[in-house]
């Protein structure tokens, strides 16, 4: 037993991490720029799995970096700039002090900068990549854009921001790939997919703001600068798939229409055009201006059987994508004043609606609310006083729901001054056999082409979904069926294995009912077979049942919840009519 | 006439002292020299007996050679060049001199104020001398000729071949690149991910000049959670909900509000006084007497004490005792058979054993496929365990990470329309907490002002003074 004694914490997970303070001082940076450096670089602090060791024997909670992470940002350019700036903080600082007026412009003039291109680029080695990465960049900047100036951040972040989120919009407005939207209490949610990935982001409500104390802006900001860069080159480069200018700009016949009289009125000439971009209600220009867009046409092979069939089933969802995003083409809205204009006028014309609004409420409104060719007007308001015959008034909700829906939803039920349905969420996907709201059904039904029921009949629609219910636990005996017949198989399967000598005696006639006798047998099989089942088979078995069994009970209890509340509304109206006669 | 006068007399005394003294014969030299200052006129020079000095050593030369009438001269000649810009022998005589015709009543200008008198100090700063200054502080050293048609050749030729001197080079202006903000609104993008030139030089040179980026590590692509980065809000955060979902989303919060609930009372279960602890009369007058009364027992104890001590050492003498009597030859052949024939029968009885496990190889065999089913059930919970841990926050640093309170309205808050609409919870406090909960950063306290020094409250002297 010869060799040299080892000695604790100098091999193993004690040397693969790093403390953050002994990272901090490696780099030579003061926290805050080393917390700005990891944050940049998307360098995390890690949790060991020995903490202890990592720690060397004290167990007192600390953050640990890798040290392959800290080695590799000791390469950083970035790093040298941070403390560039480091020193020309103090110097300014000191002619101040001495009142260098000079010195402090020079100093000014001469302050060090630094570009993140590079690490946009180390992080995300591909455009799909970073494309992936998108959702987070844009629910940050659309909450950074709608920031007051007002000094929590930077003025040239919020202009960034909001620059970026609006060509962000116009190109989802362009490409017309906006699928879901969300109204929540929160802000609205919207998901798009964009060349193939899903790409979901929130943004607040406009005015909505309370500045919590406990968030700490200066990170904010740090992720907030590099999502800023990182959003930048991803519309660069989405604009350049469609063919779009970047920076975007109105083509010849938006920008001759949206040639407002009072122009300053709106905004300073240096902003003025951002409005216009941010308004929506143009289109875009494109490098090689085409007279009709090419729709790209599915590629088809000819294919059998299975292929087939999916095939069938591709050319049919393709299709459907085509209608849906051409859901509101050839409606001409407009937009009452007290409707989120913005939010309204992106999923409106990202799905082929012409918008308009108030001259005085936004530039670039398009018609008057005098037009004799709107077909839909927004409101929400409980009442309007001068209404046209030729146009529907409804509540902004009707946008969204139809949005969801995929199809232009009837616009009884959002009707002014109506009461609303309740908004469903699109981001649930009901599996078999959960509740499914029965507002929903009712949407599935219209989906699928059948005739809507009429409101007054709610006994009917009662019924409805009655049936419904029943289908659905028909659907589950079906299953059942099926169950047992595989296992009557295996059985059968099994005995025919060992056959044992049974003598068979001859019985007398009982006169029965077949189909019962048919029935007990099967029953008498299947508990047969649970007998038979091993261990943990009837374990497992145990379990799925009992699982099954909960979620139907769960189901019906919401169903008979609702049910009960639906009778108490239907009392509480009948009272109220009574009340009125 | 009397000033031309004078000027003649002054030559003449001139030429009378010339040939008198040394100086004047330096004086001499300088054809039609005049002296400005009137004390160069020798009336001021001491005419004494000159001392003898031995003149073959040069320290001599130094020290006994008279050189102060010639620095005299040449401080003459300077003051005359700075004061009328050469020397007076050279200048015309109308420069010198002016026909004096009485004195001619001029018309005073109006004085036109403070503006015509210059400032005093301008007047310093003037130059006095009028010695013009120096142009070309070169202009001695002239090149050769043979110098210059070189240099005019080689400029020719460089012209020829389209190669300026540098002085007719168009100057370039250094315009200062500001560089690129990360910050600023009008900043260009381009397409970064396009394919570009690909990378020629020597990866060696570019390794070592610091110009390749350093290759970033396979582990920092992986992300710290397999959440996703937006979360959307439960069915029931809808703006106007279906009645069920929202009453789910209620229970949700609700749940997470008892549960902290509990926490609470149990905290203020535990750390309640206990009333039966207080001290009463009793209990405190058993404090003060301790000691005092209980001397009766206490002789008791004593005795006791010495017993006890006695027993231990007793049981200490109690030792491994001594080696009992030799075993005989015979103890010792029966001790060893017996030991022989133990082993044998425990060899033949293993032999037995494992024969017999022949007959029962099905049962080992079930009970190896039970051990390895129940490994298999091990790892798999094991995996999925550590699947969950992957979508849990960890713990990053000093505080753990604390989950929002969920966003939700009570039935009666919820509106009926999206114009009336109360937004509820900050949309930046969520992204804050998301990316705690996806291990990007580490949940942290704000900072405390922390106070150097102590406040120290004094009354103003006016405020003392009111009272």
């Amino acid at each position: 037993m010869g060799g040299l004694q080892k000695k604790k914490y100098e091999s193993g997970s004690a040397t693969n991490y790093i403390s953050r303070n002994k990272a901090r001082k490696k780099l030579c940076l003061s926290l805050a720029d080393f917390r700005r450096l990891c944050i940049l670089k998307g360098v995390y602090p890690h949790e060991p799995k020995h903490k202890k060791k990592v720690n060397k024997g004290s167990t007192a909670q600390r953050t640990f970096y890798l040290l392959k992470d800290i080695r590799f940002l000791l390469h950083e350019p970035i790093v040298g700039k941070f403390r560039e700036y480091k020193i020309f903080v103090r110097k300014l600082r000191k002619a101040y002090g001495k009142a260098e007026w000079g010195g402090v412009e020079r100093l000014r003039d001469n302050k060090p900068a630094y570009k993140l291109d590079h690490i946009v680029k180390e992080r995300y080695p591909t455009f799909i990549d970073a494309l992936r990465d998108v959702d987070d960049a844009l629910s940050m900047c659309f909450l950074f854009s709608t920031f007051a100036r007002t000094g929590k951040c930077h003025v040239q972040t919020i202009q960034l921001c909001r620059r970026l989120s609006v060509e962000w919009m116009n190109y989802i407005v362009t490409s017309r790939s906006l699928k879901k939207v969300f109204l929540s209490i929160k802000g609205i949610y919207y998901q798009a997919e964009v060349l193939g990935q899903t790409i979901t982001w929130l943004v607040p409500y406009q005015f909505a703001h309370d500045h919590p104390t406990d968030v700490d802006y200066r990170v904010m900001a740090t992720f907030t600068e590099f999502y800023t860069t990182l959003l930048g080159f991803v519309n660069f480069r989405l604009y350049q798939t469609l063919n779009l200018l970047y920076p975007p700009k109105l083509d010849v016949k938006g920008e001759t229409e949206l040639k407002a009289e009072f122009e300053e009125d709106y905004a300073m000439d240096s902003e003025s055009y951002l409005e216009k971009l941010s308004a929506l209600s143009a289109s875009l220009a494109r490098v090689v201006s085409s007279a009709e867009e090419e729709e790209a046409e599915m590629d088809y092979f000819p294919v059998e059987g299975e292929d087939m069939e999916k095939m069938e089933a591709r050319v049919k969802a393709q299709h459907e994508q085509d209608k849906q995003k051409k859901l509101f083409e050839g409606l001409k809205f407009f937009l009452n004043r007290e409707v989120p204009r913005e939010s309204l006028a992106f999923i409106l014309r990202c799905f082929g609606a012409q918008v308009s609004w108030d001259k005085s409420l936004c530039i670039g409104s398009t018609y008057d609310a005098e037009d004799e060719t709107i077909t839909h007007h927004i409101v929400d308001r409980p009442n309007m006083d001068k209404q046209y015959m030729n146009r529907y008034y409804i509540q902004p909700q009707w946008v969204f729901d139809s949005v969801n829906a995929k199809m232009l939803l009837p616009v009884e039920d959002y009707f002014l001054g109506v009461t609303l349905p309740p908004h469903l969420s699109p981001f649930v996907e009901e599996k078999e056999g959960d509740y499914v709201p029965p507002e929903k059904l009712k949407l599935l039904a219209l989906q699928r082409g059948e005739r809507p029921v009429e409101e007054d009949e709610e006994d009917d629609e009662e019924e409805e979904e009655e049936e419904d219910d029943d289908e659905e636990e028909e659907e589950d005996d079906d299953e059942e069926a099926e169950e047992e017949a595989k296992l009557k198989e295996m059985e059968e399967k099994k005995s025919q294995g060992k056959a044992l000598p049974v003598k068979v005696t001859p019985g007398k006639v009982k006169s029965e009912n077949r189909h019962r006798l048919e029935q007990e047998e099967k029953a008498e099989e299947k508990r047969l077979a649970i007998m038979m089942m091993k261990k943990r088979d009837k374990y497992l078995y145990d379990k799925i049942m009992f699982g099954k069994k909960r979620h139907v009970r769960e189901t019906n209890k919401m169903v008979a919840k609702r049910k009960a509340l639906d009778e108490a509304s239907k009392a509480d109206r009948k009272k109220k009519k009574q009340k009125k006669q | 006439v009397t000033i031309i006068h004078q000027a003649s007399h002054i030559i003449l005394l001139y030429v009378n002292m010339a040939a008198a003294r040394r100086h004047r014969r330096v004086a001499a030299s300088q054809p039609g020299f005049i002296p400005l200052k009137s004390d160069l006129d020798g009336k001021s020079l001491s005419i004494g007996r000159r001392k003898r000095v031995n003149k073959n050593k040069k320290k001599n030369w130094n020290k006994y050679s008279d050189i102060n009438d010639v620095e005299e001269f040449l401080d003459d000649v300077r003051l005359q060049e700075r004061a009328t810009g050469g020397l007076i022998a050279d200048k015309t005589d109308e420069s010198l001199f002016f026909v004096d015709t009485g004195t001619k009543e001029s018309v005073l200008e109006p004085e036109t104020g403070k503006k015509s008198k210059p400032l005093r100090i301008d007047l310093i700063l003037q130059p006095t001398s009028n010695v013009a200054p120096p142009k070309d502080i070169l202009a001695h050293q002239r090149p050769n000729a043979k110098k210059e048609r070189r240099i005019a050749q080689k400029i020719q030729k460089l012209t020829d071949m389209g190669v300026l001197p540098r002085r007719k080079r168009p100057q370039k202006v250094p315009v200062k690149e500001k560089p690129i903000i990360s910050k600023d609104p009008d900043r260009n993008f381009y397409d970064i991910w396009s394919a570009g030139s690909p990378e020629t030089a020597d990866p060696y040179y570019l390794e070592q000049t610091k110009k390749k980026l350093v290759k970033r590590p396979e582990k920092m692509n992986e992300k710290p959670s397999l959440l996703p980065a937006v979360e959307v809000i439960a069915p029931g955060g809808s703006y106007n909900p279906d009645f069920l979902s929202h009453q789910a989303l209620l229970l949700e919060a609700h749940e997470v509000e008892v549960t902290k609930l509990k926490a609470e009372t149990k905290l203020a279960r535990k750390l309640a006084v206990n009333k039966k602890e207080f001290a009463t009369q009793e209990t405190t007058f058993k404090e003060q007497i301790e000691g005092l009364v209980e001397e009766g027992e206490e002789p008791e104890n004593e005795t006791e004490g010495p017993e006890a001590v006695a027993d231990a050492d007793e049981d200490e003498a109690v030792g491994p005792t001594a080696q009992q009597e030799k075993k005989t030859e015979k103890q010792r052949k029966r001790e060893k058979d017996e030991r022989i024939k133990e082993l044998q029968k425990k060899a033949a009885r293993q032999m037995i054993d494992s024969r017999q496990q022949l007959f029962k190889l099905r049962s080992i065999e079930t009970e190896l496929k039970k051990r390895e089913q129940k490994t298999k059930m091990r790892q798999i919970k094991r995996k999925t365990q550590q699947e969950a841990q992957k979508t849990l926050p960890r713990r990053l640093g000093k505080l753990k990470f604390q989950a929002p309170d969920l966003d939700v309205q009570l039935s009666d808050e919820l509106a009926g329309s999206l114009r009336t609409l109360k937004p509820e919870g900050s949309v930046l406090k969520d992204r804050f907490k998301s990316l705690q909960k996806r291990n990007l950063i580490e949940p942290r306290e704000r900072a405390k002002f922390k106070r150097k020094h102590k406040l120290k409250y004094v009354e103003k002297r006016d405020f003392k003074e009111i009272k």
